[in-house]
């Protein structure tokens, strides 16, 4: 594979991401401040969910929840850190999941997160559910769910949907 | 004698038919806020951007049809813009390089016209080509080759309009601002209106992604959808999206950037050209850096759509997929193919896959999944 293949597709990747990322964001409205409690525990999962810490990012999320316990994106970020670290976590990422639609019904990004678990978990009719969802809310995420229903591939930079605040 | 034309329209409409379960198309109504337009959308799907200067009204709309399937649009009144956008074959018209007047062969393929509303860009290889209102002026105007022969002979081709009751009326109706409405600015904004209707989401494959209906792909098929969305071939990332197309826009979308492509399907020079006049984007720009770039089309019911490319040089779908799997067909068929710089022009998402006989069945199974019977019968229904 050619160094120039490596390069452009690396770039190409990074700016689907960032445009990915870039377009969740905008998709959940931003709190006035960050003096909600749990904000600060968030954050940092945040940060270490982007490194790919799951299992430190998983004891910040709870911690936050445990200070804010209707944080909606806590719970998704919870129920993403904990699926991160295995298929035995699967059934309790889908619970924080679930909680977290529940909270904030157009977080579009949880429909994404559960959309992906289905489809990992074999439940393709529920992904496809969280999937038709997601087109009145997010087209981007939506397309890109249907790509990882469709393929049974998870999409990259998943963790990019992350917010911090 | 049955003309070889007709013949194979009507195999297409028996193939459309057989395909077609009966389902009528699902749709949703969305009422344009600017206009009072309802749109017929299919589930899923978002509401086009119209430009503001030309709202979209039923009687345009109906101005627009009428106009499309007309031959007195040309010069010599022998071609409508339905004679190389057939509904019959989704808006193509089976030729590997289109016809105009006076049986003037055009260098390039008809494009489809299914969803053309979404197109960021318009035309193969125009990046600057963005309106619906400025691409209909492509074919009515060219001289080099004259495709519809307009030029020079407009006020011939609107006198007809203006004879005839019928169009007087719908001009005046859809154009009700204007003090005289039968202009060819008004012709093209019709045609515009018109084509934004030109909506398809009712496959086999919409039913499974957006319908509710877990087994609508049979297992040849679906395994054939993973195939096309997976990193090892990387279809999606082209033909991507609600459209499986390149870059799209729609009410209240972002301004994506433009893409363009080099396949790898010529390498005249050893360097990568693609042969005159067809250079893509490079023809608009002069740039090396853009030659042999088209668009990424839809391939929403591209089994309607052969031949394929921007110059109809691959006849069959399994045709396409031997020249993608070989990372470009320059690869394997031009005099140059062993000096082939790799990577120096072709895209590096055409890196070449291998396929096993039975993957490459299951992916033209899947590719024909798009296609959506139920646009081409109501599209046929609706001819004037």
């Amino acid at each position: 594979m050619s160094s120039i293949f490596i390069r452009t597709t690396t770039t190409f990747v990074a700016l689907m991401f960032f445009a990915t990322a870039a377009f969740a964001a905008g998709s959940s409205s931003k709190p006035a401040s960050d003096t909600r409690p749990g904000v600060a525990e968030y954050n940092a999962g945040v940060k270490l969910m982007k490194q790919d810490k799951f299992a430190a990012a998983q004891s910040k999320f709870e911690a936050a929840l445990a200070k804010n316990p209707d944080m909606a994106e806590a719970h998704n970020n919870l129920g993403y850190s904990m699926r991160k670290q295995g298929s035995a976590n699967y059934a309790e990422a889908l619970r924080q999941y679930d909680r977290a639609i529940e909270l904030k019904g157009d977080l579009a990004e949880a429909y994404m997160y559960r959309g992906v678990l289905h489809m990992l978990m074999g439940n393709e009719a529920k992904a496809l559910e969280d999937h038709r969802a997601l087109t009145g809310m997010n087209r981007q995420l939506a397309d890109a769910l249907q790509a990882a229903i469709a393929s049974g591939e998870e999409p990259d930079g998943l963790e990019g949907l992350a917010k911090a605040w | 004698m049955v003309r070889a034309p007709a013949l194979a329209a009507a195999v297409l409409m028996l193939l459309a038919v057989a395909c077609d379960t009966g389902q009528p198309r699902r749709e949703r109504t969305d009422r344009d806020p600017t206009a009072g337009f309802v749109w017929q959308l299919p589930p899923g799907f978002p509401i086009p951007r119209v430009p503001p200067d030309n709202p979209m009204t039923p009687v345009k709309v109906a101005l627009g049809r009428r106009l499309f399937h007309d031959p007195r649009l040309s010069g010599d009144g022998t071609v409508a813009c339905a004679s190389c956008h057939d509904p019959a074959r989704a808006y193509t018209d089976g030729r590997a390089r289109a016809m105009g007047i006076r049986g003037n062969i055009h260098p390039r393929s008809a494009m489809s016209l299914t969803n053309v509303a979404y197109n960021a860009t318009l035309g193969w290889d125009d990046p600057a080509l963005t309106r619906l209102e400025d691409q209909a002026r492509v074919p009515l105007f060219n001289t080099q080759p004259p495709e519809m022969g307009v030029a020079n002979r407009e006020d011939d081709v609107m006198k007809r309009f203006k004879d005839d009751s019928q169009y007087r009326a719908l001009f005046l109706e859809a154009f009700p601002e204007d003090q005289d409405p039968l202009t060819m600015r008004n012709v093209t904004y019709a045609l515009a209106a018109f084509e934004r209707t030109l909506t398809s989401g009712n496959s086999l494959y919409d039913r499974w992604a957006y319908g509710g209906e877990a087994d609508a792909l049979d297992p040849d098929e679906r395994a054939g959808a993973r195939l096309f969305f997976s990193r090892r071939l990387n279809c999606f990332r082209c033909h991507a999206g609600f459209n499986f197309s390149g870059p799209v826009v729609y009410e209240g979308s972002a301004e994506p950037a433009a893409r363009f492509h080099n396949t790898g399907l010529y390498n005249e020079d050893g360097r990568g050209a693609y042969p005159a006049p067809n250079t893509g984007v490079h023809r608009h720009s002069g740039r090396d850096a853009d030659m042999g770039q088209f668009r990424a089309p839809t391939l929403r019911n591209i089994a309607l759509t052969a031949p394929y490319m921007h110059d109809g040089s691959l006849p069959t779908l399994g045709a396409v997929l031997e020249h993608y799997a070989a990372g470009g067909r320059a690869r394997y068929s031009s005099p140059h193919s062993g000096t082939f710089p790799a990577g120096a022009a072709t895209d590096p998402l055409v890196a070449g896959f291998v396929l096993t006989p039975e993957e490459r069945g299951q992916l033209v199974a899947f590719l024909q999944t798009l296609t959506d019977a139920s646009f081409v019968r109501e599209s046929l229904e609706n001819i004037p």
